[in-house]
C-alpha cells in the first residue's frame, strides 16, 4: 500500500513537473522482462496473429495462466509487471480466477509462451435490446437470449450518440437498442456493465 | 351510524353489478370473454355464452333494483346470494381452471387471484349488512351528504383496488410515473474512467507517445483536479511507464500532460513540453 502511494506520488510529480527527477530506489525492483527486448512480429495477412490469445483459464501457476482457446488451442500466458489487467476496470493479478475467459495481447516468446502486454478478463461485447429495467439492472434480449446486465454505480459509463462518456445511465429507455461492453460472470447469463452505448433523442 | 353505513351499501353493490353487467352484455366482447372464462369448462363451451348473458341480465336487474329506491331487504339478499355465488365460482375457477380468466368485470384476461376473492368477499359482507339493516340511501344522504359521499368513494376505491382488470387504468400509469420520476438506473455520479481515456486519446500528449505504449490502462487515481492514468511503454528498448494527467473538470484534451519514466531507474525520460527526444523517434530508432 505504501509502495503504491510512493509510486503514485513519483508518477504524479513526474507528469506535473513538480520536484523534478527522483532516484531509482523509490520505484522498487522491476526487472526487465525478456518480452520487452523482443521485436514485434509482423503478421502475414490472413495468418493467425501469434501475439494474441483468447480462451478460458484452466490453471494458474505463479505468474503464468494456462488457457484453453475456443478453438481448443492451449496457450500459456505470462503476466509481467508491465501487463495491464482489465476485469470490468483496471485491476490486479489476484482478481483473475480459474474459469475466467480472457483476451490477451503481447509478444510470443521463443518457448511458445505469450508474454502479455494487456489482458482483458471476461470481456464481452454484445448488441442487444433493452427489454426491462430494474434497480441498477438492465434486462437485455440478445438474439432471443436473455442477459441480465448489472449496472455498477461509479464504474459503469454511458456513451450517448457518440459523445464523451458520462456516468449517468438513466437516459436509457426500454425497447432501445444498446451495445454493451462488460465483464461476464463465468457460466451464467449475467454481466457487469463497463460501458453502454446508446442513441438518445 | 350502522344504519347510515348499511343504507349506502346497496349503492355500492348496485354500481359494481351494473358495471359488471355492462361488460357481460356488450356485444363485441362478450363472446370472447365467455369462452375464455372458467364458465366454459364448468358448463360446456356451447352454453357458456348464453349463461354469461343471462348472468349479465340478472346482474343488471339486481343492480338497478338496488340503486333505485325503495330499499328492500329482499333485493339485498338477492345481491348477497349472487356475490356468494361469485365466490363459489371463483373458488371453482381457482381450483379447476387456474389459467382461465375470471370474466368478472372487464374484457381483460385476468386469472383468479386473492384480489378477486377479497372483492367477492367484500360484496358478500356489504350485501349481508344491507340485508340485516335495511335502510334507504336517499334518507341517509339527506342526513349527512359529505360523510355519505366520502364513504361511497372510499368503498368504490377499495373495489377498484381489488380489481386486477382495472390495473391498466390506474396502477400502470402510476408505475410509469414512478419509473419516470425515479429512473431505476439513476445514481451514477463522477467522471467515468472511459471519459478520461477518451480525453487522453484525443490529446496531443497521447499522440506524441502513442507508438511507445504497449499496454492498456494499468492503474488510475485521482488527486485534486487531476486524474492520473498509467500505461506500460517502451523507451529506447527499455521498459518504461507512461503516466498521463488529465483534468477532471470538463473535456480539454489539450490540457492533458504526459511523462515517461524508466521502469528500472524511475528516472523521467520524457515529459510533455520538455526538450527531450520524442519517444516515438527514440522507439523507432531502437
Amino acid at each position: 500500500m505504501t509502495n503504491t502511494i510512493d509510486r503514485r506520488r513519483l508518477l504524479a510529480t513526474a507528469v506535473l513537473g513538480g520536484a523534478g527527477i527522483v532516484g531509482a530506489t523509490a520505484l522498487g525492483s522491476l526487472v526487465p522482462e525478456a518480452a520487452f527486448a523482443a521485436d514485434p512480429v509482423d503478421v502475414e495477412p490472413g495468418a493467425v496473429d501469434p501475439n494474441f490469445a483468447e480462451g478460458r483459464i484452466t490453471g494458474i501457476s505463479g505468474a503464468t495462466l494456462f488457457v484453453t482457446g475456443s478453438d481448443t488451442v492451449l496457450h500459456s500466458i505470462r503476466v509481467t509487471d508491465g501487463t495491464s489487467i482489465w476485469k470490468l476496470q483496471p485491476t490486479t493479478f489476484d482478481r483473475i480466477a480459474v474459469g475466467d475467459g480472457l483476451y490477451a495481447r503481447g509478444l510470443r516468446l521463443a518457448d511458445g509462451t505469450l508474454a502479455a502486454d494487456a489482458i482483458w478478463v471476461d470481456i464481452v461485447n454484445v448488441h442487444a435490446h433493452l427489454t426491462n429495467l430494474g434497480r441498477n439492472v438492465m434486462h437485455l434480449d440478445h438474439r432471443g437470449q436473455p442477459i441480465v446486465a448489472h449496472v455498477i454505480p461509479g464504474v459503469t459509463a454511458a456513451v450517448y450518440n457518440g459523445t464523451p462518456a458520462v456516468s449517468d445511465v438513466s437516459l436509457l429507455k426500454v425497447g432501445q437498442h444498446v451495445q454493451v461492453i462488460g465483464a461476464w460472470h463465468p457460466d451464467t447469463n449475467e454481466i457487469d456493465v463497463a460501458t453502454v452505448y446508446a442513441a438518445v433523442q | 351510524m350502522l344504519q347510515f353505513i348499511a343504507a349506502l351499501q346497496p349503492l355500492v353493490i348496485g354500481a359494481v353489478l351494473i358495471w359488471s353487467a355492462r361488460v357481460k352484455l356488450s356485444r363485441r366482447q362478450a363472446a370472447a370473454n365467455a369462452s375464455r372464462s372458467a364458465l366454459a369448462p364448468l358448463i360446456g363451451e356451447r352454453r357458456a355464452l348464453p349463461a354469461y348473458r343471462v348472468l349479465g341480465v340478472v346482474e343488471l336487474a339486481i343492480g338497478i333494483l338496488l340503486v333505485l329506491p325503495p330499499a328492500l331487504a329482499v333485493e339485498a339478499a338477492a345481491a348477497t346470494a349472487l356475490a356468494a355465488g361469485f365466490t363459489a365460482y371463483l373458488y371453482y375457477a381457482h381450483t379447476h381452471a387456474p389459467d382461465a380468466s375470471c370474466g368478472c368485470m372487464s374484457s381483460r384476461r385476468t386469472p383468479v387471484s386473492w384480489r378477486g376473492f377479497a372483492r367477492a368477499g367484500l360484496l358478500v359482507v356489504a350485501g349481508l349488512f344491507a340485508t340485516l339493516v335495511p335502510a334507504g340511501w336517499p334518507h341517509a344522504f339527506a342526513t349527512n351528504a359529505p360523510a355519505g359521499g366520502g364513504l361511497l368513494l372510499a368503498e368504490l376505491a377499495l373495489v377498484i383496488t381489488l380489481s386486477p382488470e382495472l390495473d391498466g387504468e390506474w396502477l400502470l400509469p402510476l408505475r410509469r410515473l414512478r419509473a419516470r420520476l425515479t429512473h431505476p438506473l439513476t445514481g451514477g455520479t463522477g467522471v467515468p474512467l472511459l471519459s478520461t481515456v477518451q480525453q487522453l486519446q484525443q490529446s496531443p500528449a497521447y499522440r506524441q507517445v502513442a507508438s511507445a505504449l504497449t499496454s492498456d490502462v494499468r492503474e488510475h487515481w485521482d488527486e485534486g483536479e487531476w486524474r492520473f492514468v498509467s500505461q506500460s511503454a517502451r523507451y529506447r528498448g527499455r521498459p518504461a511507464v507512461a503516466v498521463f494527467a488529465a483534468p477532471l473538470d470538463g473535456y480539454q484534451p489539450e490540457a492533458v500532460r504526459v511523462a515517461v519514466l524508466d521502469d528500472a531507474t524511475g528516472v523521467t525520460v520524457f515529459a510533455s513540453g520538455s526538450a527531450a527526444d520524442p519517444p516515438f523517434r527514440a522507439y523507432a530508432g531502437g
